[in-house]
């Protein structure tokens, strides 16, 4: 049996490219979605053959109806229903009949509007099941295509965007229409405009396995409200990336989250869905937006201009301060100013006034003109030292904004390096950046909105020539005991294993977990912590606890059989005050690693992108500090080390102001292995290793403290 | 009353509302997919068949009455 997706990649050809369109359930009143989207797709020059199919009319706009779809005589490729939902699952069973493989259901009132809506949306997948239909929406605005051989708007957006290497997939419809707006204003152009609404049948996954293939479509945006099968998007877009080498812009919704402080463990509490969402588009390769304009800022420096060869930028302006915001914002972002060569500097002599700044950013002085613009620009684009170019204006009163704007695009275009550009203000310069926006330059209201464009095009292009496009394969099997302890523990009703219990099953894994004995009465602590050595740190053993510290069950730097005991009376004491009722199991003694730094590992399971670790700087504080790195597991060394590398105390562990570097290895070691018992092991909820004492330089790191949360 | 009298009477207002005639409406007709009545005329359908039939009936499962035959039985409890 053919799978769904295979089908759907299949039948969306018909959705962009139909011969023949039925409008099921239109009407001919204008102003209404039904009405609204048959005179969309008659006025925009379809291409094909269109049939209004209604109950009631004649005739629309001269057009002869249908009352039934199985009425039309001919062939029909898509169907376009925007009957009400009570009714949509009569119009598509009725286009299964007629043999139409490929609808897009516009009608809204269904998963959206709760319980009732969710069974609408059932009938319509099991209809679509038995014919072999593939279906956008329903909940949708529709899809607009706008290919000359196609130029269908199935869609009730208020106008038609131009033609583009775009494609914008939204899961919202609303958006859409803001966008499309939006994108007008700016001559943005669009290959396919897509809505998929609730996604019932074609989701985000099969369009982009479909724009992969889409030679109109140079960048794929993407937005999302919400992620149903996570890793299945990681595949997809890894696939999507390395086959076509289109890069991916997400904008997913729901950023902030309250879940996350409701979780048991500090990993948990780290670990909410957008943190896991970071890392999952980052590992993917997919590039992950904050808003529609720095979508929109980045994806027309994808379309507009080539890709940087290295980050060295030349700044061109007729104004010091802003050239000075821009060098700060350029440096900011990770980019190089460009350091000219010779040549350059004296071409620069040559073609610019002595009051002007011949050096990197280059001020061509306020009176410059287009002449002056232009030779500046050619010379810094035929430096070998600069890959691309900032150019901005300010409006002064000599200021000749739309020869500026004609000459930029002139020579931007002979050297094959990018050129964006900023012309500030608005209403003087409006015309400039028109000219600009025609010609394909880039153009950002603000200066330094050119230096994160300019960022991500230069990583994607560092991407794909890297090649690494699989997610990573788990290195280590995890130990079949470990897998045993977690599975007896399951069958034993436990959810939560204590520090013992969890580092059974860490040291099953080879992981270096400190070394401890229990003690189960005062008398015996003393002896057990001199056959430790001191200083001892002793710990309490309960399942009713989960943060010990918290309620004075860990106490630190133990030096003598007297310390030990007074410390077994406290803690015992402490624990059954604060917490009334819990069963003592004993009290862990361990010797106390001196002069490490705590470091903190975990697992979360996330319901979309299974099993994430975390790593971070640890301790008790570590929900204070947030520094932290996400990866889906599994991942490999050099990922680990990345993760190691990304936190913002990772200084500390390199060796900072005079201190010895920590045993990074060994840490990256441990997550690896970890990331081994995660994907091995989806049984594990939440896992905290914290701390994961971190030694010297070649003298490993020790796990001090764990504890797991399985299901 | 008869069922064949509601549905005659129920056919009559249909036709009446949505300006069709009365030769057109088959038993199983579904309001909106056969005969093309819109969210306006629905809500002018239920107002018309508690005028006609002197009730009053419960809007919200009115509106998910469907076809003729769905309106007869509906109708037929308030009688």
């Amino acid at each position: 049996m053919k799978k769904r997706i295979d089908i759907n990649k299949k039948n969306l050809q018909n959705i962009f490219y139909p011969k023949s369109v039925a409008v099921v359930g239109t009407n001919k009143v204008r102003g209404t979605v039904p009405g609204d989207i048959f005179i969309n797709i008659l006025q925009t020059g379809f291409q094909g053959v269109i049939y209004p199919v209604s109950p009631r009319e004649k005739s629309i706009s001269g057009v002869k109806t249908y009352k039934y779809v199985i009425d039309i005589p001919d062939e029909v490729d898509l169907a376009v229903i925007v009957f009400p939902s009570s009714v949509c699952k009569l119009a598509l069973e009725q286009c299964g009949q007629k043999g139409i493989k490929s609808v897009i259901i516009i009608s809204a009132g269904f998963r959206e509007v709760g319980i009732k809506g969710v069974e609408k949306e059932k009938e319509l997948t099991e209809i679509a099941n038995r014919y072999g239909i593939s279906f956008i929406g329903p909940n949708c605005l529709g899809v607009i295509n706008t290919d000359p051989v196609s130029m269908l708007n199935a869609s009730f957006a208020r106008g038609f965007p131009v033609e583009g290497s775009i494609a914008f997939l939204s899961q919202s419809g609303a958006l859409c229409t803001a966008v499309l707006d939006y994108a007008q204003a700016k001559n943005i152009g669009f290959s396919k405009f897509v809505s998929f609404g609730n996604k019932a049948d074609i989701s985000e996954i099969e369009l982009l396995y479909y724009l992969m293939d889409d030679p109109k479509t140079r960048v794929i945006l993407l937005y999302l409200e919400e992620i149903t099968d996570g890793r299945e998007l990681m595949k997809t877009a890894l696939e999507v990336i390395e086959k076509s080498h289109k890069p991916i812009l997400i904008l997913k919704s729901g950023r902030t989250e309250e879940g996350a402080s409701a979780a048991a463990s500090h990993t948990g509490s780290l670990a909410g869905k957008d943190e896991i969402c970071d890392a999952a588009f980052r590992q993917a390769g997919i590039i992950r937006c904050d808003n529609i304009e720095e979508m929109f800022n980045i994806a027309i420096a994808f379309v507009y201009q080539p890709y940087p060869k290295l980050n060295r930028v030349a700044i061109i302006t007729n104004a010091g301060g802003p050239g000075v915001l821009t060098t700060d914002a350029t440096i900011k972002a990770g980019l190089e100013l460009a350091k000219f060569s010779e040549k350059t500097t004296l071409a620069l002599k040559k073609s610019l006034p002595t009051t002007a700044n011949i050096n990197n950013p280059v001020d061509v002085i306020g009176d410059a003109r287009a002449d002056r613009y232009g030779a500046a620009i050619s010379a810094a684009l035929k430096d070998e030292n600069v890959d691309g170019i900032f150019v901005i204006l300010t409006p002064q009163s000599i200021t000749d904004i739309e020869s500026i704007a004609h000459e930029v695009a002139r020579v931007s275009g002979q050297f094959g390096k990018p050129v964006y550009t900023s012309f500030m203000g608005q209403a003087d310069v409006a015309e400039g950046i028109k000219i600009l926006e025609h010609n394909d330059i880039p153009h950002y209201i603000l200066p330094e909105s050119m230096c994160k464009p300019f960022r991500t095009v230069y990583d994607f292009g560092q991407y794909i020539s890297e090649k690494k496009y699989s997610l990573t394969v788990n290195e280590y099997i995890t130990n079949k005991r470990a897998k045993e302890l977690i599975e007896k523990a399951l069958r034993s009703g436990k959810k939560y294993l204590n520090e013992l219990e969890a580092s059974a099953v860490l040291e099953a894994c080879q992981l270096p977990v400190a070394k401890r004995e229990i003690a189960i009465s005062a008398e015996e602590v003393g002896s057990l912590a001199e056959e430790a050595g001191f200083p001892v740190v002793m710990k309490i053993i309960s399942d009713d606890i989960i943060h010990k510290f918290d309620v004075g069950g860990v106490i630190l730097n133990i030096n003598s059989v007297e310390e030990a005991e007074k410390a077994y009376h406290d803690i015992t004491e402490s624990v059954k005050k604060k917490v009334p009722g819990s069963k003592i199991q004993g009290v862990q003694v361990i010797r106390q690693v001196q002069n490490g730094m705590e470091v903190i590992l975990g697992i979360k399971s996330d319901p979309s992108f299974g099993s994430v670790v975390m790593f971070g700087i640890g301790g008790i504080f570590v929900e204070i500090f947030r520094d932290v790195s996400f990866r889906i597991a599994p991942v490999d060394e050099s990922t680990a080390f990345e993760m190691i590398m990304e936190i913002k105390s990772a200084g500390l562990l390199t060796g900072a102001r005079g201190t010895k570097p920590r045993d990074i290895d060994s840490i990256a070691e441990a997550i690896v292995k970890l990331s081994s018992l995660a994907t091995d092991c989806p049984q594990i909820k939440e896992l905290d290793i914290n701390p994961l004492i971190v030694l010297e330089e070649g003298s490993g790191c020790v796990i001090a403290d764990a504890k797991m949360i399985i299901e | 009353m008869e069922t064949e009298e509601i549905k005659k009477r129920i056919k009559k207002v249909v036709a009446k509302v949505l300006k069709i005639d009365e030769s057109e409406i088959a038993d199983d007709a579904n309001f909106i997919f056969d005969l093309g009545a819109d969210s306006m005329q629905s809500m002018l359908l239920i107002a018309a068949f508690e005028e006609e039939f002197d009730i009053e009936m419960d809007v919200e499962k009115a509106q998910e009455v469907q076809t003729i035959e769905g309106a007869v039985e509906f109708i037929a409890d308030y009688l």
